[in-house]
Protein backbone atom coordinates (compact mmCIF):
# COMPACT_ATOMS: atom_id res chain seq x y z
CA UNK A 1 0.00 0.00 0.00
CA UNK A 2 1.15 3.41 -0.91
CA UNK A 3 1.95 6.14 1.71
CA UNK A 4 -1.00 7.98 0.45
CA UNK A 5 -3.52 5.42 0.55
CA UNK A 6 -2.33 4.78 4.04
CA UNK A 7 -2.98 8.43 4.83
CA UNK A 8 -6.17 8.48 3.21
CA UNK A 9 -6.81 5.18 5.27
CA UNK A 10 -5.88 6.38 8.72
CA UNK A 11 -7.57 10.03 8.37
CA UNK A 12 -11.14 8.27 7.21
CA UNK A 13 -10.72 10.99 4.10
CA UNK A 14 -13.25 9.12 2.13
CA UNK A 15 -15.89 9.43 5.18
CA UNK A 16 -15.13 12.89 6.07
CA UNK A 17 -15.96 13.48 1.69
CA UNK A 18 -19.32 11.22 2.15
CA UNK A 19 -19.90 13.46 5.09
CA UNK A 20 -19.28 16.75 3.30
CA UNK A 21 -21.46 15.72 0.04
CA UNK A 22 -24.45 15.07 2.59
CA UNK A 23 -24.05 18.07 4.31
CA UNK A 24 -24.07 20.20 1.19
CA UNK A 25 -27.31 18.39 0.05
CA UNK A 26 -29.34 19.28 2.79
CA UNK A 27 -30.10 23.28 1.47
CA UNK A 28 -33.73 23.26 1.59
CA UNK A 29 -33.18 24.51 -1.92
CA UNK A 30 -32.04 21.56 -3.54
CA UNK A 31 -35.27 19.60 -3.17
CA UNK A 32 -36.18 18.08 -5.75
CA UNK A 33 -39.81 17.25 -4.61
CA UNK A 34 -42.87 17.94 -6.28
CA UNK A 35 -45.62 19.08 -4.27
CA UNK A 36 -48.20 17.52 -6.37
CA UNK A 37 -51.87 19.25 -5.56
CA UNK A 38 -49.51 23.12 -5.38
CA UNK A 39 -47.04 22.07 -7.94
CA UNK A 40 -48.46 20.65 -11.03
CA UNK A 41 -45.78 18.75 -13.58
CA UNK A 42 -44.66 19.75 -16.46
CA UNK A 43 -46.40 17.60 -19.39
CA UNK A 44 -45.20 17.20 -23.02
CA UNK A 45 -47.97 17.88 -25.15
CA UNK A 46 -47.90 14.50 -27.02
CA UNK A 47 -48.99 13.00 -23.84
CA UNK A 48 -52.35 10.99 -24.04
CA UNK A 49 -55.04 12.39 -21.60
CA UNK A 50 -58.31 13.87 -21.36
CA UNK A 51 -60.10 13.90 -24.81
CA UNK A 52 -61.64 16.79 -25.90
CA UNK A 53 -63.73 18.24 -28.92
CA UNK A 54 -62.54 21.18 -30.06
CA UNK A 55 -64.57 23.94 -31.85
CA UNK A 56 -64.18 26.63 -34.16
CA UNK A 57 -62.81 29.74 -32.97
CA UNK A 58 -66.20 31.41 -34.13
CA UNK A 59 -67.51 28.83 -31.83
CA UNK A 60 -69.07 26.84 -34.67
CA UNK A 61 -68.53 22.87 -34.45
CA UNK A 62 -65.39 21.68 -36.29
CA UNK A 63 -66.33 18.67 -35.63
CA UNK A 64 -68.18 17.37 -39.43
CA UNK A 65 -69.81 13.80 -38.15
CA UNK A 66 -67.88 12.27 -40.29
CA UNK A 67 -66.98 8.75 -38.43
CA UNK A 68 -63.67 8.30 -38.43
CA UNK A 69 -62.83 8.11 -35.57
CA UNK A 70 -65.47 5.33 -34.67
CA UNK A 71 -63.66 3.49 -37.60
CA UNK A 72 -60.74 3.99 -36.34
CA UNK A 73 -61.24 2.57 -32.59
CA UNK A 74 -59.97 -0.42 -31.55
CA UNK A 75 -62.55 -0.58 -29.21
CA UNK A 76 -65.31 0.47 -30.53
CA UNK A 77 -66.34 3.58 -27.70
CA UNK A 78 -66.93 6.29 -29.57
CA UNK A 79 -70.81 6.87 -30.67
CA UNK A 80 -72.05 9.45 -32.81
CA UNK A 81 -74.99 10.88 -33.70
CA UNK A 82 -75.66 13.30 -36.39
CA UNK A 83 -79.26 14.35 -38.47
CA UNK A 84 -78.61 15.91 -42.11
CA UNK A 85 -79.27 19.37 -42.90
CA UNK A 86 -81.40 19.82 -45.30
CA UNK A 87 -80.10 22.92 -46.61
CA UNK A 88 -76.86 22.23 -46.73
CA UNK A 89 -76.92 18.58 -47.28
CA UNK A 90 -74.42 18.09 -44.35
CA UNK A 91 -74.11 16.78 -41.43
CA UNK A 92 -74.67 18.05 -38.44
CA UNK A 93 -73.14 16.38 -35.24
CA UNK A 94 -75.81 15.66 -32.59
CA UNK A 95 -74.29 13.70 -30.05
CA UNK A 96 -70.68 12.31 -29.41
CA UNK A 97 -70.18 9.90 -25.97
CA UNK A 98 -67.30 8.51 -25.46
CA UNK A 99 -66.55 5.98 -23.14
CA UNK A 100 -63.03 6.60 -20.93
CA UNK A 101 -63.80 3.23 -19.14
CA UNK A 102 -62.91 1.39 -22.43
CA UNK A 103 -60.39 3.76 -23.75
CA UNK A 104 -56.57 2.74 -24.04
CA UNK A 105 -55.62 6.15 -25.16
CA UNK A 106 -54.02 4.80 -28.02
CA UNK A 107 -54.67 8.24 -30.06
CA UNK A 108 -55.85 6.10 -33.33
CA UNK A 109 -58.77 8.56 -32.86
CA UNK A 110 -57.09 11.52 -32.73
CA UNK A 111 -54.98 10.74 -35.86
CA UNK A 112 -57.81 9.56 -37.71
CA UNK A 113 -60.27 12.92 -37.22
CA UNK A 114 -60.09 14.49 -40.75
CA UNK A 115 -60.77 18.31 -38.92
CA UNK A 116 -58.54 17.55 -36.23
CA UNK A 117 -61.27 18.48 -33.63
CA UNK A 118 -60.85 15.26 -31.34
CA UNK A 119 -58.01 15.90 -29.17
CA UNK A 120 -56.48 13.84 -26.29
CA UNK A 121 -55.10 17.01 -23.53
CA UNK A 122 -52.48 16.90 -21.34
CA UNK A 123 -55.04 16.68 -18.47
CA UNK A 124 -54.51 13.26 -16.29
CA UNK A 125 -56.72 13.69 -13.70
CA UNK A 126 -59.55 11.55 -14.47
CA UNK A 127 -60.01 9.57 -11.15
CA UNK A 128 -63.80 8.47 -10.12
CA UNK A 129 -65.32 6.70 -7.45
CA UNK A 130 -68.13 4.70 -9.78
CA UNK A 131 -68.74 3.74 -13.09
CA UNK A 132 -71.54 6.30 -13.45
CA UNK A 133 -69.05 9.30 -15.31
CA UNK A 134 -66.72 7.50 -17.11
CA UNK A 135 -69.18 8.07 -20.54
CA UNK A 136 -68.46 11.39 -21.38
CA UNK A 137 -70.96 13.07 -23.59
CA UNK A 138 -70.66 16.11 -26.18
CA UNK A 139 -70.64 18.82 -23.42
CA UNK A 140 -68.41 17.39 -21.38
CA UNK A 141 -66.03 17.12 -23.95
CA UNK A 142 -66.56 20.46 -25.45
CA UNK A 143 -66.14 21.94 -22.14
CA UNK A 144 -63.46 19.85 -20.83
CA UNK A 145 -62.76 19.78 -16.89
CA UNK A 146 -62.80 22.15 -14.36
CA UNK A 147 -59.58 21.77 -12.44
CA UNK A 148 -59.28 22.70 -8.63
CA UNK A 149 -56.84 25.01 -8.13
CA UNK A 150 -54.32 24.20 -5.03
CA UNK A 151 -52.52 27.89 -3.97
CA UNK A 152 -48.77 26.89 -2.49
CA UNK B 1 -40.49 23.18 55.77
CA UNK B 2 -41.58 25.94 53.15
CA UNK B 3 -38.41 27.90 54.54
CA UNK B 4 -36.42 24.62 53.76
CA UNK B 5 -37.61 24.54 50.87
CA UNK B 6 -37.23 28.28 49.48
CA UNK B 7 -33.91 28.20 50.66
CA UNK B 8 -32.31 25.53 47.80
CA UNK B 9 -32.90 28.66 45.19
CA UNK B 10 -30.27 30.98 46.71
CA UNK B 11 -28.00 27.55 47.67
CA UNK B 12 -25.08 27.41 44.89
CA UNK B 13 -25.17 23.43 44.74
CA UNK B 14 -27.74 20.33 43.30
CA UNK B 15 -30.77 19.51 45.16
CA UNK B 16 -28.82 16.01 45.52
CA UNK B 17 -26.35 17.40 47.73
CA UNK B 18 -28.44 19.90 49.07
CA UNK B 19 -30.32 17.15 50.41
CA UNK B 20 -33.41 19.19 49.37
CA UNK B 21 -36.09 15.82 48.47
CA UNK B 22 -39.05 18.29 47.02
CA UNK B 23 -36.33 19.56 44.89
CA UNK B 24 -35.19 16.64 43.78
CA UNK B 25 -38.35 14.96 43.06
CA UNK B 26 -39.02 18.45 40.73
CA UNK B 27 -35.59 18.27 39.69
CA UNK B 28 -36.71 14.10 38.41
CA UNK B 29 -39.70 15.23 36.56
CA UNK B 30 -38.00 18.25 34.73
CA UNK B 31 -35.18 16.22 33.57
CA UNK B 32 -38.07 13.36 32.06
CA UNK B 33 -39.92 16.36 30.82
CA UNK B 34 -37.19 17.99 29.34
CA UNK B 35 -35.68 14.68 27.85
CA UNK B 36 -38.95 13.62 26.47
CA UNK B 37 -39.23 16.64 24.80
CA UNK B 38 -35.98 16.47 23.44
CA UNK B 39 -36.74 12.79 22.22
CA UNK B 40 -40.32 14.17 20.42
CA UNK B 41 -38.06 17.01 18.81
CA UNK B 42 -35.18 14.66 18.10
CA UNK B 43 -38.01 12.52 16.00
CA UNK B 44 -39.13 15.10 13.93
CA UNK B 45 -35.77 16.84 13.57
CA UNK B 46 -34.01 13.47 12.10
CA UNK B 47 -36.24 12.88 9.23
CA UNK B 48 -36.47 16.57 8.40
CA UNK B 49 -32.44 16.83 8.32
CA UNK B 50 -32.39 13.21 6.76
CA UNK B 51 -35.15 13.96 4.23
CA UNK B 52 -33.33 17.54 3.37
CA UNK B 53 -30.25 15.42 3.11
CA UNK B 54 -31.81 13.35 0.73
CA UNK B 55 -33.32 16.45 -0.88
CA UNK B 56 -36.21 15.22 -0.04
CA UNK B 57 -38.89 17.51 1.68
CA UNK B 58 -39.77 15.19 4.83
CA UNK B 59 -42.66 16.03 7.15
CA UNK B 60 -44.77 18.58 5.84
CA UNK B 61 -48.37 18.25 6.00
CA UNK B 62 -48.86 17.75 9.53
CA UNK B 63 -48.78 21.29 10.92
CA UNK B 64 -46.96 24.08 9.94
CA UNK B 65 -43.22 22.39 8.59
CA UNK B 66 -44.25 19.03 9.63
CA UNK B 67 -43.98 20.18 13.30
CA UNK B 68 -46.93 18.27 14.79
CA UNK B 69 -46.18 14.70 12.84
CA UNK B 70 -44.21 13.72 16.07
CA UNK B 71 -47.59 13.87 17.81
CA UNK B 72 -49.56 12.44 15.01
CA UNK B 73 -46.94 9.69 15.59
CA UNK B 74 -47.30 9.22 19.53
CA UNK B 75 -51.45 9.18 18.61
CA UNK B 76 -51.44 6.82 15.86
CA UNK B 77 -49.06 4.34 18.18
CA UNK B 78 -50.86 4.27 21.10
CA UNK B 79 -54.27 3.37 18.74
CA UNK B 80 -52.33 0.75 18.24
CA UNK B 81 -53.50 -3.15 18.89
CA UNK B 82 -50.83 -4.04 21.37
CA UNK B 83 -49.70 -7.68 20.46
CA UNK B 84 -47.73 -10.38 22.15
CA UNK B 85 -46.44 -13.19 19.80
CA UNK B 86 -48.09 -16.71 21.04
CA UNK B 87 -45.70 -18.98 22.97
CA UNK B 88 -44.03 -15.06 24.19
CA UNK B 89 -43.02 -15.18 28.17
CA UNK B 90 -45.64 -12.92 28.64
CA UNK B 91 -43.89 -11.45 32.05
CA UNK B 92 -40.28 -10.83 30.06
CA UNK B 93 -42.45 -9.82 26.94
CA UNK B 94 -43.77 -6.91 29.08
CA UNK B 95 -40.81 -5.97 31.40
CA UNK B 96 -38.83 -5.90 28.59
CA UNK B 97 -39.11 -2.49 26.99
CA UNK B 98 -40.24 -1.16 30.63
CA UNK B 99 -36.43 -2.01 31.46
CA UNK B 100 -34.76 -0.95 28.93
CA UNK B 101 -36.54 2.75 29.26
CA UNK B 102 -35.84 2.89 33.21
CA UNK B 103 -32.20 2.62 32.58
CA UNK B 104 -32.22 5.21 29.97
CA UNK B 105 -33.41 7.21 32.31
CA UNK B 106 -31.43 6.69 35.03
CA UNK B 107 -28.28 7.35 33.70
CA UNK B 108 -29.44 11.10 33.38
CA UNK B 109 -29.24 11.03 37.44
CA UNK B 110 -25.62 12.37 37.13
CA UNK B 111 -25.76 14.31 33.98
CA UNK B 112 -25.01 18.20 35.02
CA UNK B 113 -27.14 20.10 33.25
CA UNK B 114 -25.22 23.59 34.93
CA UNK B 115 -22.97 23.99 38.20
CA UNK B 116 -26.86 23.42 40.20
CA UNK B 117 -28.92 21.57 37.47
CA UNK B 118 -27.91 18.01 38.17
CA UNK B 119 -30.59 15.48 39.79
CA UNK B 120 -26.86 15.01 41.96
CA UNK B 121 -23.63 14.98 42.02
CA UNK B 122 -21.81 11.38 42.27
CA UNK B 123 -18.73 11.20 43.40
CA UNK B 124 -18.69 8.05 40.68
CA UNK B 125 -20.66 9.94 38.03
CA UNK B 126 -19.09 8.60 34.60
CA UNK B 127 -19.15 5.42 36.35
CA UNK B 128 -22.46 5.38 37.02
CA UNK B 129 -23.57 6.38 33.45
CA UNK B 130 -21.75 4.09 32.04
CA UNK B 131 -23.08 1.25 33.71
CA UNK B 132 -26.20 1.90 34.01
CA UNK B 133 -26.33 2.90 30.01
CA UNK B 134 -24.70 -0.55 29.30
CA UNK B 135 -27.59 -2.44 31.69
CA UNK B 136 -29.89 -1.67 28.82
CA UNK B 137 -28.53 -4.26 26.59
CA UNK B 138 -29.95 -6.69 29.66
CA UNK B 139 -33.32 -5.32 28.21
CA UNK B 140 -32.37 -5.75 24.36
CA UNK B 141 -31.56 -9.31 25.33
CA UNK B 142 -34.65 -9.65 27.15
CA UNK B 143 -36.88 -8.26 24.44
CA UNK B 144 -35.18 -10.51 21.90
CA UNK B 145 -35.80 -13.72 23.93
CA UNK B 146 -39.15 -13.47 25.08
CA UNK B 147 -40.52 -12.85 21.76
CA UNK B 148 -40.01 -16.36 20.92
CA UNK B 149 -39.12 -15.20 17.75
CA UNK B 150 -36.25 -16.20 15.92
CA UNK B 151 -35.40 -12.33 14.19
CA UNK B 152 -35.67 -10.45 17.13
CA UNK B 153 -33.43 -13.64 19.03
CA UNK B 154 -30.91 -12.99 16.20
CA UNK B 155 -31.36 -8.73 16.56
CA UNK B 156 -30.58 -9.25 20.48
CA UNK B 157 -27.96 -11.26 20.23
CA UNK B 158 -26.04 -9.15 17.58
CA UNK B 159 -26.94 -6.09 20.29
CA UNK B 160 -25.39 -7.80 23.39
CA UNK B 161 -21.61 -8.84 21.51
CA UNK B 162 -22.19 -5.49 19.93
CA UNK B 163 -22.70 -3.46 23.00
CA UNK B 164 -19.96 -5.46 24.97
CA UNK B 165 -17.43 -5.08 22.36
CA UNK B 166 -17.87 -1.22 22.43
CA UNK B 167 -18.83 -0.57 25.99
CA UNK B 168 -13.94 -1.32 26.37
CA UNK B 169 -13.16 1.11 23.15
CA UNK B 170 -15.86 3.51 25.12
CA UNK B 171 -14.68 2.81 28.63
CA UNK B 172 -10.58 3.28 27.30
CA UNK B 173 -11.50 6.58 25.98
CA UNK B 174 -13.28 7.80 29.02
CA UNK B 175 -10.12 6.79 31.16
CA UNK B 176 -7.70 9.23 28.94
CA UNK B 177 -10.14 12.09 29.69
CA UNK B 178 -10.56 11.34 33.62
CA UNK B 179 -7.00 10.89 33.79
CA UNK B 180 -6.67 14.79 32.18
CA UNK B 181 -8.79 16.02 35.10
CA UNK B 182 -5.70 15.12 37.63
CA UNK B 183 -3.40 17.38 35.61
CA UNK B 184 -4.09 20.98 37.87
CA UNK B 185 -5.05 19.87 41.05
CA UNK B 186 -3.08 16.77 41.50
CA UNK B 187 -6.16 14.54 42.14
CA UNK B 188 -8.72 13.38 39.35
CA UNK B 189 -12.45 12.91 39.78
CA UNK B 190 -14.97 10.81 38.23
CA UNK B 191 -17.60 13.25 39.37
CA UNK B 192 -19.50 14.55 36.52
CA UNK B 193 -19.55 17.94 37.60
CA UNK B 194 -16.12 18.02 38.96
CA UNK B 195 -14.64 16.62 35.53
CA UNK B 196 -16.51 20.14 34.07
CA UNK B 197 -14.78 22.13 36.85
CA UNK B 198 -11.75 20.77 35.83
CA UNK B 199 -11.60 21.73 32.48
CA UNK B 200 -12.38 25.52 33.58
CA UNK B 201 -9.90 25.35 35.83
CA UNK B 202 -7.16 24.02 33.29
CA UNK B 203 -8.95 26.59 30.94
CA UNK B 204 -8.73 24.38 28.05
CA UNK B 205 -11.90 22.03 26.95
CA UNK B 206 -10.34 18.31 26.92
CA UNK B 207 -10.83 17.81 23.41
CA UNK B 208 -8.08 20.30 23.34
CA UNK B 209 -6.05 18.94 26.10
CA UNK B 210 -2.95 17.49 24.61
CA UNK B 211 -3.50 18.06 21.44
CA UNK B 212 -4.67 15.53 19.58
CA UNK B 213 -4.68 13.29 22.26
CA UNK B 214 -8.11 14.40 23.41
CA UNK B 215 -9.07 14.54 19.78
CA UNK B 216 -8.73 11.09 19.04
CA UNK B 217 -10.34 10.29 22.29
CA UNK B 218 -13.15 11.89 21.46
CA UNK B 219 -13.11 10.22 18.31
CA UNK B 220 -13.16 6.93 19.48
CA UNK B 221 -15.56 7.89 21.75
CA UNK B 222 -18.36 9.57 19.80
CA UNK B 223 -17.29 5.96 16.83
CA UNK B 224 -18.17 4.12 19.73
CA UNK B 225 -21.05 5.69 21.08
CA UNK B 226 -23.25 5.25 17.87
CA UNK B 227 -22.39 1.47 18.19
CA UNK B 228 -23.55 1.69 21.80
CA UNK B 229 -26.80 2.81 20.73
CA UNK B 230 -27.11 0.79 17.99
CA UNK B 231 -27.82 3.88 15.50
CA UNK B 232 -26.80 3.38 11.70
CA UNK B 233 -23.94 2.34 10.66
CA UNK B 234 -23.78 0.20 13.06
CA UNK B 235 -27.50 -0.84 13.48
CA UNK B 236 -26.82 -3.99 12.81
CA UNK B 237 -29.51 -5.85 15.56
CA UNK B 238 -31.98 -3.72 13.43
CA UNK B 239 -30.74 -3.84 10.60
CA UNK B 240 -33.96 -4.09 8.55
CA UNK B 241 -32.86 -5.39 5.18
CA UNK B 242 -31.81 -8.58 7.36
CA UNK B 243 -33.47 -9.34 10.54
CA UNK B 244 -36.74 -7.04 10.09
CA UNK B 245 -36.50 -4.57 12.67
CA UNK B 246 -34.21 -6.92 15.29
CA UNK B 247 -35.33 -7.39 18.72
CA UNK B 248 -38.32 -4.81 18.28
CA UNK B 249 -39.96 -7.22 15.13
CA UNK B 250 -42.72 -8.45 17.97
CA UNK B 251 -43.76 -5.07 19.30
CA UNK B 252 -45.96 -2.52 18.45
CA UNK B 253 -47.60 0.57 19.72
CA UNK B 254 -47.12 1.53 23.29
CA UNK B 255 -44.25 -1.04 23.94
CA UNK B 256 -42.36 -0.07 20.75
CA UNK B 257 -42.39 3.27 21.44
CA UNK B 258 -40.92 2.99 24.50
CA UNK B 259 -38.02 1.40 23.16
CA UNK B 260 -38.51 4.47 20.36
CA UNK B 261 -37.96 6.67 23.86
CA UNK B 262 -35.39 4.61 24.93
CA UNK B 263 -32.96 4.67 22.01
CA UNK B 264 -33.52 8.63 21.81
CA UNK B 265 -33.02 8.56 25.46
CA UNK B 266 -29.97 6.62 25.30
CA UNK B 267 -28.39 8.39 22.63
CA UNK B 268 -28.85 11.68 24.74
CA UNK B 269 -27.68 10.39 27.52
CA UNK B 270 -24.32 8.98 25.87
CA UNK B 271 -24.27 12.52 23.93
CA UNK B 272 -23.74 14.31 27.65
CA UNK B 273 -21.20 11.67 28.80
CA UNK B 274 -19.34 12.87 25.52
CA UNK B 275 -20.45 16.71 26.25
CA UNK B 276 -19.19 16.57 29.93
CA UNK B 277 -15.96 14.87 29.28
CA UNK B 278 -14.70 16.90 26.28
CA UNK B 279 -16.80 19.46 25.24
CA UNK B 280 -16.52 21.63 28.80
CA UNK B 281 -20.07 20.53 29.90
CA UNK B 282 -22.23 23.60 30.71
CA UNK B 283 -19.34 26.15 30.32
CA UNK B 284 -19.93 28.93 27.83
CA UNK B 285 -17.53 29.72 25.11
CA UNK B 286 -14.10 30.81 26.58
CA UNK B 287 -15.51 30.85 30.13
CA UNK B 288 -11.49 32.17 31.44
CA UNK B 289 -10.13 34.20 28.33
CA UNK B 290 -13.21 36.48 28.00
CA UNK B 291 -14.17 37.24 31.44
CA UNK B 292 -14.83 40.13 33.36
CA UNK B 293 -18.52 41.83 33.60
CA UNK B 294 -19.30 42.92 30.15
CA UNK B 295 -18.14 39.62 28.44
CA UNK B 296 -20.73 38.00 31.11
CA UNK B 297 -23.58 39.44 30.77
CA UNK B 298 -23.38 39.65 26.58
CA UNK B 299 -23.27 35.78 27.18
CA UNK B 300 -25.75 35.53 29.68
CA UNK B 301 -28.06 37.34 27.15
CA UNK B 302 -27.41 34.81 24.26
CA UNK B 303 -29.89 32.04 25.69
CA UNK B 304 -32.76 34.56 25.38
CA UNK B 305 -31.93 36.57 22.38
CA UNK B 306 -31.61 33.07 20.35
CA UNK B 307 -34.97 31.71 21.89
CA UNK B 308 -36.54 34.97 20.40
CA UNK B 309 -35.05 34.93 17.32
CA UNK B 310 -36.38 30.94 17.10
CA UNK B 311 -39.85 32.86 17.62
CA UNK B 312 -39.21 35.74 15.56
CA UNK B 313 -38.59 32.70 12.68
CA UNK B 314 -41.84 31.34 13.29
CA UNK B 315 -43.54 34.61 13.22
CA UNK B 316 -41.98 35.16 9.73
CA UNK B 317 -43.33 31.83 8.74
CA UNK B 318 -46.59 32.88 9.79
CA UNK B 319 -46.20 36.00 7.72
CA UNK B 320 -45.54 33.38 4.94
CA UNK B 321 -48.26 31.00 5.01
CA UNK B 322 -50.77 30.83 2.54
CA UNK B 323 -54.36 32.86 3.10
CA UNK B 324 -56.29 30.13 2.85
CA UNK B 325 -59.24 28.84 5.14
CA UNK B 326 -57.85 25.23 5.34
CA UNK B 327 -54.30 26.59 6.42
CA UNK B 328 -56.07 29.16 9.02
CA UNK B 329 -55.65 27.19 12.25
CA UNK B 330 -52.05 26.00 11.17
CA UNK B 331 -51.24 29.69 10.42
CA UNK B 332 -52.69 30.91 13.85
CA UNK B 333 -51.14 27.85 15.73
CA UNK B 334 -47.48 28.81 14.03
CA UNK B 335 -47.99 32.44 15.47
CA UNK B 336 -48.74 31.70 19.36
CA UNK B 337 -46.11 29.26 19.12
CA UNK B 338 -43.99 32.07 18.13
CA UNK B 339 -45.47 34.69 20.50
CA UNK B 340 -45.03 31.67 23.61
CA UNK B 341 -41.22 31.51 21.92
CA UNK B 342 -40.41 35.21 22.39
CA UNK B 343 -42.21 35.47 25.53
CA UNK B 344 -40.02 32.58 27.00
CA UNK B 345 -37.01 34.25 25.51
CA UNK B 346 -37.88 37.23 27.50
CA UNK B 347 -38.33 35.42 30.98
CA UNK B 348 -34.72 34.26 29.89
CA UNK B 349 -33.15 37.57 29.82
CA UNK B 350 -34.57 38.56 32.93
CA UNK B 351 -31.28 39.09 35.37
CA UNK B 352 -32.42 36.15 37.92
CA UNK B 353 -33.50 33.95 35.32
CA UNK B 354 -30.60 34.17 33.05
CA UNK B 355 -27.57 33.15 35.60
CA UNK B 356 -29.00 30.13 35.75
CA UNK B 357 -30.41 29.49 32.40
CA UNK B 358 -27.86 29.58 30.33
CA UNK B 359 -25.77 26.60 31.63
CA UNK B 360 -28.48 24.78 30.66
CA UNK B 361 -28.53 26.13 27.54
CA UNK B 362 -24.74 25.81 26.50
CA UNK B 363 -25.09 22.22 27.80
CA UNK B 364 -27.84 21.35 25.32
CA UNK B 365 -26.05 23.20 22.17
CA UNK B 366 -23.20 20.74 22.55
CA UNK B 367 -25.23 17.99 23.21
CA UNK B 368 -27.71 18.96 20.61
CA UNK B 369 -23.88 18.71 18.06
CA UNK B 370 -23.57 15.33 18.96
CA UNK B 371 -27.44 14.45 18.14
CA UNK B 372 -26.88 16.01 14.96
CA UNK B 373 -23.52 14.28 13.80
CA UNK B 374 -26.00 10.88 15.04
CA UNK B 375 -28.89 12.01 11.82
CA UNK B 376 -25.30 12.86 9.94
CA UNK B 377 -23.76 9.50 10.11
CA UNK B 378 -27.07 7.64 9.29
CA UNK B 379 -27.33 9.55 6.11
CA UNK B 380 -24.26 9.24 5.06
CA UNK B 381 -22.58 5.95 6.05
CA UNK B 382 -23.86 2.37 4.84
CA UNK B 383 -24.51 -0.28 6.88
CA UNK B 384 -21.27 -2.58 8.30
CA UNK B 385 -21.25 -6.28 8.15
CA UNK B 386 -21.40 -7.68 11.59
CA UNK B 387 -17.41 -9.03 10.91
CA UNK B 388 -16.50 -5.74 9.93
CA UNK B 389 -18.05 -3.84 12.86
CA UNK B 390 -16.19 -6.38 15.03
CA UNK B 391 -13.21 -5.61 13.28
CA UNK B 392 -13.66 -1.56 14.20
CA UNK B 393 -14.69 -2.90 17.32
CA UNK B 394 -11.77 -5.04 18.64
CA UNK B 395 -8.96 -4.58 16.09
CA UNK B 396 -9.16 -0.46 15.33
CA UNK B 397 -10.98 1.60 18.54
CA UNK B 398 -9.39 -1.14 21.16
CA UNK B 399 -5.78 -0.02 20.15
CA UNK B 400 -6.53 3.23 19.43
CA UNK B 401 -8.10 3.79 22.54
CA UNK B 402 -5.69 1.77 24.58
CA UNK B 403 -2.63 3.83 22.73
CA UNK B 404 -4.57 6.92 23.79
CA UNK B 405 -4.21 6.26 27.05
CA UNK B 406 -0.67 4.99 27.12
CA UNK B 407 -0.22 8.96 25.89
CA UNK B 408 -1.97 10.37 27.63
CA UNK B 409 -0.68 8.95 30.80
CA UNK B 410 3.15 9.37 29.53
CA UNK B 411 2.73 12.81 28.70
CA UNK B 412 0.99 13.92 32.29
CA UNK B 413 3.52 12.56 33.78
CA UNK B 414 6.55 13.93 31.60
CA UNK B 415 8.50 16.05 34.24
CA UNK B 416 8.58 13.37 36.76
CA UNK B 417 9.46 11.05 34.04
CA UNK B 418 12.28 13.41 32.70
CA UNK B 419 13.84 13.60 36.51
CA UNK B 420 13.83 10.14 36.65
CA UNK B 421 15.94 9.81 33.43
CA UNK B 422 18.32 12.75 33.68
CA UNK B 423 19.27 12.11 37.90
Amino acid sequence: MKVGELLKKIFLVDLFKGLAVTFRHQHPEHVVTEQYPLERPKIAPRFRGMPRLLKNPDGSDRCTACGACVLACPEDLIKVGSVRDEKTKKKVLTTFDFDLGRCLFCGLCEEACPPECLDFTTEFEMGLYSREGTVLNRQQLEDGVQRKEFKK
Amino acid sequence: MIQSFLSYLHSNVTPGEAGSLPWVVIYVLLVFLGISVGVIFMNWFERKVMAHMQVRLGPMRVGPMGLLQPVADAIKLLLKEDLAPTGADKLVFWFAPIWVVMTAFCSFIVVPFGRTHAITDMNIGVLFMLGVSSLGVLGVIMAGWASNSAYPLLGSLRSGAQMVSYEIAMGMSVISAIMMTSMATGTGTLSMIGIVQAQLQQHRWFVFSFFPLGLIAMGVFSIAMVAETNRAPFDLPEAESELVAGFMTEYSGFRWSLFFLAEYTAMFGVSSIATTLWLGGWLRPFPNLLAGPNWELAFSLVPGLSVIVLGALCLFRYTRMPRIREMRPEAVGLAVFGAMLGLLGLVQLLPGVRERVQDIFWFTLKVFFFMYLYVWYRTTFPRYRFDQLMKIGWKVLLPISIGVVIATALIAVRQELFALVWR
